[in-house]
């Protein structure tokens, strides 16, 4: 399969729209669920940076794309950067275990949520409040990542061994 | 030796790339690309609100024949009252058209009236906004104002083909000229104080120092006519705090905002008739 890119961009695409409708039930009671440091954690740990790179960025586009971020390119650029430090990272660590996995997905939603709101904060009038509110929503979003990065990974995994993508090789590439 | 270190600094590489390749992109080409990933995404979120709206079909046909003979009942009522009032209104609207011209005045911006279901609540602590299910296929526009039956919802952002996204008033984007109801004095409201598990607040600044406000008989701040695209006299909020800015000229206080805001599953787009 030579799109091999095109898996993990529709599994990060459902991820991503899951996610929006779970915030569209939550919204009246004031919790917000970014899940957004998920996405390239599969592609980052098992693809190659070709196929694995592509996905991301796309996905970073399209997450975008529904957001109004005060700086365009912020998730894209904060997505791209984990995956390239996770590509780097890689072969340091057992990524094969689902435990790792989880792990590194949860740092990574913690670094992505923090700049963003780094980057988001800029300007708000009541700061003070906001990062309140901002410290309970990564609160709930790290344990959203918790329950639902073994499905993902799972997900990703079986519908590229579906497709006959040799993830051995593809993950030593 | 130096093919190993390529081969390690690869990936940052490749990152710098496409870091350089995004700030030197034209905004033509950025704009492109979010429209196109947008309209890519929007039959998901269209989808989903049309299976809720079946969800919602399917229960509501689980009520008994008493209980939708009595609704209809109540329904007449409130219909009765209304069509009186909209009586009432084009009287009125008669009378505002005859003064208007008998003194020489501006006429207000007339609008047409488009509801429209909310597809997405997208309410964070970054921002606050509303995805709707008509878009530039109903002729809506950037800048329309927003309204429900509670006052004002916000004002559209975007539009897409099918969509559009309204900015909350309860986002720390919008900011707008208010009045204080039965005072023509001009303040200034913003969004933005979003706490997590209670209601959405907003904020009121240049508030006139001697207006006062009890939490047991908050006043209402309505949309002023000097805010541009809001007709005046909608309601924004009520303030329920207010106290002496630093610099002892003015006041600023908290708002509070509508609580059904958070779950709005129905809006009404004011689309401006000049602007079709």
């Amino acid at each position: 399969m030579h799109r091999r890119w095109l898996i993990p961009f529709a599994a990060m695409v459902l991820l991503w729209s899951l996610v929006a409708q779970l915030n569209h039930s939550l919204a009246p009671h004031g919790v917000y669920l970014f899940a957004a440091g998920l996405l390239p954690v599969f592609a980052a740990l098992r693809l190659s940076l070709r196929h694995g790179f592509t996905a991301t960025l796309l996905a970073g586009l399209a997450a975008e794309a529904t957001e109004p971020f005060r700086l365009p390119g912020t998730l894209l650029l904060l997505l791209a950067a984990v995956h390239i430090l996770l590509y780097h990272l890689r072969y340091r660590f057992p990524r094969d275990q689902t435990i790792f996995c989880v792990a590194a997905a949860l740092i990574a939603n913690l670094a992505v949520f923090l700049g963003v709101s780094t980057v988001e904060l800029a300007g708000h009038p009541a700061p003070g409040a906001a990062w309140l509110r901002l410290f309970a929503d990564l609160a709930w979003s790290q344990l959203l990542v918790l329950v639902v990065a073994p499905w993902f990974f799972a997900l990703q995994e079986r519908a590229l061994v579906l497709a006959r993508v040799d993830l051995f090789a593809e993950s030593h590439r | 030796m130096s093919s190993l270190r390529f081969v390690q600094a690869k990936p940052f590489v490749v990152l710098g790339v496409v870091v350089l390749a995004w700030l030197l992109l034209p905004v033509v080409v950025k704009s492109f690309l979010r429209a196109g990933f947008a309209e890519f995404q929007a039959p998901i979120a269209v989808t989903a609100s049309y299976a809720r709206d079946l969800q919602t079909y399917w229960a509501e046909r689980a009520h008994s024949r008493n209980e939708l003979i009595e609704a209809g009942r109540d329904l007449a009522h409130v219909y009765a009252g209304y069509e009186f009032q909209a009586q009432q209104t084009d009287e009125l609207r008669q009378e505002v058209s005859r003064l208007e011209q008998l003194l020489r005045l501006p006429s207000n911006p007339n609008y047409r009236l488009e509801p429209a279901r909310v597809v997405r609540r997208d309410l964070s602590g970054w921002w606050q906004q509303l995805v709707i299910r008509k878009g530039s296929n109903y002729g809506i526009v950037p800048g329309a104002p927003v309204v429900f039956s509670g006052g004002v919802v916000g004002r559209i952002r975007e539009v897409h083909a099918t969509t559009a996204v309204v900015d909350l008033l309860s986002s720390s984007r919008v900011r707008l000229a208010a009045n204080i109801e039965e005072d023509t004095r001009p303040v200034s409201y913003q969004g933005g104080d979003n706490r997590s598990l209670s209601p959405a607040r907003g904020l009121v600044d240049f508030v006139p120092p001697d207006i006062v406000t009890y939490s047991s008989n908050p006043r209402r701040l309505v949309t002023s006519s000097l805010g541009g695209v809001f007709p005046a006299g909608l309601t924004i909020g009520y303030i329920t705090r207010l106290e002496t800015s630093p610099d002892g000229m003015f006041k600023n206080g908290d708002v509070a905002l509508d609580p059904r805001l958070s779950e709005l599953t129905e809006v009404t787009v004011l689309v401006p008739l000049n602007a079709e």
